[in-house]
């Protein structure tokens, strides 16, 4: 033991230079002697840390050091585990409880923040959450406001913004939950309002529990919001929606709609009609009050000549005038050539004639001119028979004089007659008589008093309804009239409503959820929640969505109150299969999977999180990889789609849920879920060939093929449409050639004795064509390239129409290749990754962060395995106190490759190692990557941490582990406490311990029910109490 | 700073005896500190552009085969003529480049890269989940703040269909992941949001009423909470008050903005149907030159078309060709007329600049103007190459001015891509990322090195 010098040892050290006072009481010195100086004094100084100076220090300095001190002492990394001198539990609380008073001293401590990060949720002692040597600790959960998810921002926009998601699903039409506009239309952004709406509250991109309470609004959210909140209240102020569903907004704003109709009405009328109408009010006159026309300078248009400067082939293709042009543009000119065109008028007089009419209602003249030489192209470029048939087909002609009610004739004609000019152009005329009655209008809702305080405190209310879903109070009522007074006089009506709903829309009231404790505490202070927070709490831990009418009634007629209200609410919503959700929306958008469930989604989404196989998006696959020719983009939305679909079957079925997810050997392969929609388009397959295979196809003419167009027509043989056959010579020949195709496809798929041929296409469809097989939502069934990441061969596949069904070589979804590829580099496995997860999700082991000195890097090395670099470079003492407890388990998934293939060798990619280059040929049956040097595969590694001896040891390779994990009560009690965390939002603390000990017994008393699981913690003190957060020295 | 092209006059050394060598510039010891911002503008346009019409066509045949077979080498341009598409710039050359041979593969190619080739990735079909990262303009927006931070204006269609938008939409980069940006599709729409400090006081002071509302009735609530939960709301309230003083300052510059306001023809009026391409051009060009000019930003991003903005008017169309199908077909004149009337736009914007003074130069002195291809090298790509222009001024970090540069090409050693390219920018003006952007495959699979910044690049 080194001593310091005596006048040290006292309770304060003087401030030297610049620092201020620091107080060590004698016992922190005497420990900090016996474990820290060894190696952090005046003499070592390892990892560059002195601790015997701390009261010569600056205040900055000290505070880091303690910082750092006080996170090494309470995560147990220091003193090295090596050293045989370690504390006791009492000594290594009283250096935390000296480093923690002089870091709250200066409000400085970090710890206790990044203790309440979900990465540290497992720093708390697992034996001592499950022993019941806490269990009679008082649960509860502090008062808070919580932060709204990315998913439940999305549910409030789409209400806001009334968009209903729909789809077909197994053939009926149903509201879906969880359609954010991604699959609207366009792939370019922005055309729908919904789509603009940006989601400032995107959760972590991380593999874990990703929604926790401890995030809050910050500048970058306002501002997205602000901008959204301005797109939002523009819808919701705008007509069809106010006058749809805000009644007492309309109430206010009926006048002026009223009149904007009236506007609107009169001035199509004046388009469509005013050349009439005026000739009818002038008369002779009509003709000498007109603009003197003059024509458009145009360009002369030269005949189209081809590559040798001959006339080339007139254009035929009408969707490119469709398409191509301006869509008024086209339409104008359409009209024109309908309404000139006749036998004896040149096209040169249809031109001009609708010319001038455009000139006279007052088109641009650059437009009129663009219009011309389009009219001028057409003639000279495109087939014109084809052209006029297009035009006498549209039939694009003036609208019928239909006039309007008579009082709006008189008013109409009167206006006219007071506004028109020599030389005024019809549009002129038209704008003279708009701006006179919008001024006559607008003096009329002046005298009127549609904006009384007593409307708009009826609008805020309903306001206050259906943005925050509460009445207002009476401050809030009358804040909010001054407020909405003041935008309406400077602004508009409409203006200074639509920024009443931004306002509310910006509230902080909006975007958290409130969980307060109400009414009387218990002895220990606790309270539980009001009624309506029980109801916000329950409703969002089971989805994304505010509560349903249900539990909105009990809410409101006081049966929410009680742990059995609360089960019985629960059991309730657990029980709903009546609501569809989309799981997630890329994975339909990549390959038109369904990604549905009718579960409550945040059941599965807890399983998404916790095993992160989504994140297979995340990691860029170079494709080639994956094979040539094969399309890995489909296939791995595929593959996520079928490993929700495993997890959701799981669920479903809600027995043994965590031996399942860990140790099932059947999975889905190329399935849509619907076993009977499988069978049948499987069924219909074999049909086709049972048919065919009798008869020599391979050689068919197209007359012999022809004599089977009944069969052909009855299996709607796709790209075999056999109706005009004999008479269309020139698509015969494609139709004879996909009919070979098809078969050709069947036959590789039945031809050596399989029972069932997967449904996939036998050649590449327009999306809009269903194909073999529909999914779900009655889209085109893609993505058979998910076969290759089971290691499927497409040659002797014998389809399981029912799935789930075995698969070789799999073990539970840590040996899913969507895990295996989330857990993977670009190019390369990831056993240290692979491992760590293991260690942190099922072992409740801690892992910590990677120093910052080191380069996390696995060196190249063209001639070794990965397992061979990786122990070299991890193998030092110093990276193997860490590595011990990631690299074992992690070795094990090295029987498969990063794209989640079994393997038996390790292929050795580099240019050096290529053996032979990636076949040209196209098959799913071709393994389309190059070949390289390989050596063996050894996946031998340990598993250590379960605390049961029977299962802990040596393990031959994924297979075994996942095995043994799945029978591990460690592993079980692990997956509670992220159960615990995912649906509390906040990691788990002693006093939870009873919380955790009956979600685990609920567990085992009913099968292995997740459900049960569900129920135990949403009916718990640690979910139904709330206590006031504590008071910091700042509040004071 | 001297940049290359002074010192090449003032050593007479010709463009052979300094290709791919290093910059002399740190010998002269200028100091490159101005204390002004510096201002990016990233210009993206459709179609691709292909190589073979950035070459000069005063190139010696040793020039010309080592352009053809893609060869890397340098040329000065003092010592050429411009391809007649880029003759407006003529008396810009010093403060330009001809960058030939970056690649942006790993931007996903096809019709569109979205935002991909701002951020260096594929955005897929631009889904929300496939923009993976900030884009390079918010990154520098970042590193030069201004109290509108980034701004971007768009021609593009936004739609299936040949058209204009209105408005503000959706635009084409990125704040962050999984977040798009918005943009001003229209002139006026751009005028009125970015001025209305001064055009619309009205809309303005209610903004900030709003502001001031929601921070006074947020602030009440801090008296009842303590602990984590009070800095749950101080920070909702700290949040309104930095929006409010930003607004505050955007009031500030009133003055600037006045006197720098762009007219802005009526024609633009409620999106402006009847505005021809060149007028809308035009009109967006004055009003980011004004946007710049008064500090409003140091940022632009402007999309001067995608595939379905109507190029119907531009005089030279005769045949009323759409992109589209101009991409399909090889009709290399009405490529340069496309590519001309941009080139008029950058002009005016490279004048206008260097009229403002700034320091003891111009307000040029410190910009960087980016004309860059969405698609690399053609309408469906190729995206090994993406031929990109670069003006810049003479306190570019960069030295690069008065070169046309060709670089090694894709997947060959010393091959550069676009990651490489925005790494550079980021590098040259203070951050020091290891590398911005995903990797090129190709190169990756050869084991080819492919991070950094390009060296040869920083002055």
């Amino acid at each position: 033991m080194k001593l310091l010098p005596l006048f040290l040892t006292t309770c304060s050290l003087i401030a030297m230079a610049s620092a201020s006072p620091i107080t060590i009481p004698a016992k922190v010195t005497d420990l900090l002697d016996n474990y820290c100086y060894d190696c952090h004094d005046e003499d070592t100084q390892k990892g560059d840390l002195r601790l015997d100076q701390l009261g010569s220090q600056t205040l900055e300095a000290r505070l880091n050091l303690l910082n750092k001190l006080q996170e090494q002492v309470f995560f147990q990394e220091m003193p090295p585990k090596k050293k045989k001198r370690q504390p006791t539990e009492n000594e290594r609380a009283a250096i935390l409880k000296w480093a923690g008073s002089e870091l709250k001293k200066h409000k400085a401590s970090r710890l206790e923040e990044k203790l309440k990060r979900s990465e540290y949720g497992n720093y708390i002692d697992h034996q001592k959450l499950f022993s019941g040597e806490y269990a009679k600790l008082p649960a509860f959960t502090h008062d808070r406001r919580w932060l709204i998810s990315e998913f439940i921002f999305n549910d409030k926009i789409n209400k806001l913004v009334n968009h209903e998601g729909v789809r077909t699903i197994d053939g009926t039409r149903q509201t879906v939950i969880g359609d954010n506009g991604v699959n609207l239309g366009t792939r370019f952004g922005g055309s729908s309002l919904r789509q603009s709406i940006t989601n400032p509250f995107l959760l972590p991109a991380k593999i874990g529990v990703r929604y926790y309470d401890n995030t809050a609004l910050t500048g970058g959210h306002l501002l997205t919001m602000i901008s959204n909140a301005r797109k939002i209240a523009g819808h919701i102020t705008s007509e069809t929606i106010m006058k749809a569903h805000y009644p007492a907004m309309h109430r206010i704003m009926e006048m002026e709609l009223s009149q904007r109709e009236t506007l609107r009405s009169r001035e199509s009328f004046l388009e469509d009609h005013i050349p009439a109408l005026l000739q009818d009010l002038f008369k002779k006159q009509h003709q000498d009050l007109l603009p003197t026309f003059t024509r458009a300078q145009i360009d002369k248009i030269e005949v189209l000549l081809d590559k040798k400067g001959q006339a080339a082939k007139l254009q035929d293709n009408l969707e490119l005038i469709h398409g191509r042009y301006d869509a008024e543009d086209i339409k104008a000119i359409y009209r024109g050539l309908n309404e000139y065109s006749q036998d004896g008028v040149s096209y040169q007089e249809v031109v001009e004639k609708t010319e001038k009419d455009w000139f006279e209602h007052g088109i641009n003249p650059k437009r009129i001119q663009s219009r011309v030489t389009l009219m001028m192209i057409i003639s000279k470029h495109w087939d014109m028979d084809l052209i006029r048939k297009d035009v006498q087909k549209r039939n694009v002609t003036r609208p019928a004089f239909r006039p309007l009610p008579e009082p709006e004739m008189a008013t109409v004609k009167a206006a006219l007659k007071k506004h028109r000019k020599k030389g005024d152009t019809y549009l002129q005329v038209i704008a003279k008589c708009m701006a006179d009655w919008e001024q006559s209008f607008l003096a009329e809702r002046e005298k009127s008093d549609s904006g009384n305080a007593e409307a708009l405190g009826n609008l805020i209310e309903e306001l206050y309804l259906k943005i925050l879903e509460r009445k207002p109070t009476a401050t809030e009522s009358r804040d909010e009239l001054a407020l909405t007074q003041d935008y309406i006089a400077n602004l508009d009506l409409q203006s200074g409503i639509a920024k009443l709903v931004e306002t509310l829309i910006l509230s902080s009231e909006l975007v958290y959820r409130y969980e307060f404790g109400q009414g009387p505490a218990d002895q220990d202070g606790r309270r539980m929640m009001s009624a309506r927070d029980a109801s916000y709490a329950l409703a969002f831990a089971l989805t994304d969505n505010s509560p349903d009418p249900e539990l909105t009634a009990a809410a409101r007629e006081g049966r929410l109150e009680t742990r059995e209200d609360y089960r019985r609410e629960v059991k309730r919503m657990l029980a709903r299969r009546d609501q569809f959700y989309i799981i997630q929306e890329r994975v339909q958008k990549d390959g038109f999977n369904s990604s549905l469930t009718n579960t409550p989604i945040r059941k599965l989404r807890f399983f998404r999180e916790f095993f992160g196989y989504p994140a297979a998006f995340n990691i860029f696959k170079d494709a080639p990889r994956f094979g040539n020719h094969a399309n890995y983009l489909d296939a791995r939305g595929r593959l996520i789609d079928e490993a929700d679909m495993l997890v959701d079957h799981i669920l479903q079925n809600d027995t043994m849920v965590f031996e399942e997810l860990l140790s099932t050997e059947k999975f889905y392969t190329y399935h849509t879920g619907n076993n009977a929609d499988m069978k049948a388009s499987a069924d219909r397959i074999k049909t086709i060939y049972d048919y065919f295979k009798k008869y020599d196809w391979e050689n068919f003419t197209e007359e012999e093929l022809y004599e089977h167009w009944p069969f052909i027509n009855k299996m709607k043989m796709r790209g075999t449409v056999f109706r005009n056959f004999m008479k269309d010579e020139k698509r015969r020949k494609g139709w004879v050639r996909s009919f070979k195709s098809t078969m050709t496809s069947f036959a590789f798929r039945l031809g050596k004795g399989q029972k069932a041929a997967a449904p996939y296409n036998s050649f590449p469809q327009h999306y809009s064509h269903k194909g073999n097989a529909s999914t779900r939502t009655g889209q085109q069934m893609r993505g058979v390239d998910v076969a290759k990441f089971f290691n499927v061969d497409h040659t002797h596949w014998d389809y399981p129409v029912t799935q789930p069904a075995q698969v070789p070589h799999r073990r539970g979804i840590l040996t899913h290749p969507a895990w295996l590829i989330a857990h993977s580099l670009n190019l390369e496995t990831d056993p240290v990754r692979r491992g760590k997860w293991v260690r942190e999700k099922l072992l409740a082991g801690t892992i910590p962060d990677v120093p910052i000195t080191v380069d996390a890097v696995v060196p190249e090395d063209h001639h070794r395995t990965l397992r061979m670099r990786l122990e070299e470079k991890t193998g030092e003492n110093y990276c193997w106190k860490c590595h011990e407890r990631m690299n074992p388990l992690g070795i094990a998934f090295e029987i498969y490759d990063d794209f989640g293939r079994f393997r038996l060798q390790e292929r050795l990619e580099h240019p050096d190692n290529i053996i032979a280059p990636a076949p040209k040929e196209r098959g799913l049956h071709i393994d389309g990557r190059p070949t390289y040097k390989t050596l063996p595969v050894n996946a031998k590694g340990h598993l250590r941490g379960t605390g049961d001896p029977a299962l802990d040891g040596d393990i031959t390779d994924a297979l075994d582990l996942a095995q043994r994990l799945a029978q591990s009560s460690k592993v079980r009690q692990s997956i509670i406490r992220y159960t615990f965390r995912y649906f509390m939002g906040r990691n788990e603390n002693l006093s939870d311990s009873k919380t955790l000990i009956e979600a685990e017994q609920a567990y085992l008393k009913n099968k292995g029910s997740f459900d049960a699981v569900i129920i135990s913690l949403l009916t718990s003190d640690s979910f139904i109490y709330r206590k006031p957060a504590p008071l910091e020295s700042h509040d004071q | 700073m001297i940049n290359r092209r002074h010192f090449l006059k003032a050593t007479g050394l010709g463009a052979g005896g300094l290709a791919l060598s290093p910059s002399f510039s740190h010998l002269f010891g200028q100091s490159t500190e101005t204390g002004h911002p510096h201002r990016f503008i990233f210009i993206r346009k459709s179609n691709g552009n292909v190589p073979g019409t950035f070459s000069l066509p005063t190139f010696s045949e040793e020039e010309k085969r080592k352009d053809k077979e893609k060869e890397a080498f340098e040329a000065d341009l003092d010592k050429h003529e411009l391809p007649d598409w880029l003759k407006c710039l003529e008396a810009h050359k010093e403060n330009m480049t001809i960058l030939q041979g970056l690649s942006m593969k790993m931007a996903g190619g096809g019709h569109y890269s979205f935002s991909g080739c701002m951020g260096a990735y594929s955005a897929g079909r631009n889904v929300i989940s496939g923009i993976k990262r900030r884009t390079i303009d918010f990154e520098l927006a970042e590193m030069f703040p201004s109290p509108f931070g980034h701004v971007e204006l768009s021609l593009a269609a936004g739609g299936g269909t040949v058209g204009y938008r209105t408005g503000i939409v959706s635009g084409f980069s990125a704040p962050a992941a999984h977040q798009r940006n918005y943009c001003y599709a229209d002139p006026q729409t751009a005028y009125d949001e970015l001025f209305k400090s001064v055009t619309n006081s009205k809309a303005v002071n209610t903004q900030n009423n709003l502001l001031d509302y929601l921070r006074e009735k947020e602030s009440r609530q801090l008296s009842k909470l303590n602990g984590s939960e009070r800095g749950k709301i101080s920070s909702h309230v700290e949040s309104l008050a930095s929006i409010r003083a930003r607004n505050s300052k955007v009031l500030s510059l009133s003055g600037v903005i006045a006197k720098n306001l762009p007219a802005i023809d009526k024609i633009h009026a409620n999106g402006g149907e009847d505005a021809t391409l060149v007028e809308k051009q035009g009109a967006f060009t004055d009003v980011m030159l004004a946007a710049l000019i008064s500090g409003l930003t140091n940022l632009v991003t402007y999309t001067i078309d995608d595939l379905n903005t109507p190029i119907d008017t531009l005089p030279g169309n005769t045949g009323k060709v759409d992109l589209h199908r101009l991409g399909h077909s090889k009709d290399i004149k009405l490529r340069n007329i496309v590519k001309a009337s941009h080139m008029a736009q950058i002009e005016k914007m490279v004048t206008k600049l260097k009229s403002v003074p700034e320091g003891n130069g111009s307000m040029f002195d410190n910009t960087t103007i980016i004309y860059m291809p969405e698609t690399g090298a053609g309408h469906h790509g190729p995206d090994t190459e993406a031929p990109t222009i670069v003006m810049s001024g003479q306190n570019s970090k960069l030295d690069i001015a008065g070169r046309y540069l060709r670089l090694a090409p894709h997947a060959t050693e010393g091959h550069k891509t676009l990651g490489n390219w925005y790494t550079t920018l980021l590098n040259a003006y203070g951050n020091p990322v290891a590398h911005y952007g995903d990797l090129d495959t190709d190169m990756t699979r050869k084991k080819l090195a492919q991070t950094g910044a390009i060296k040869r690049f920083l002055a």
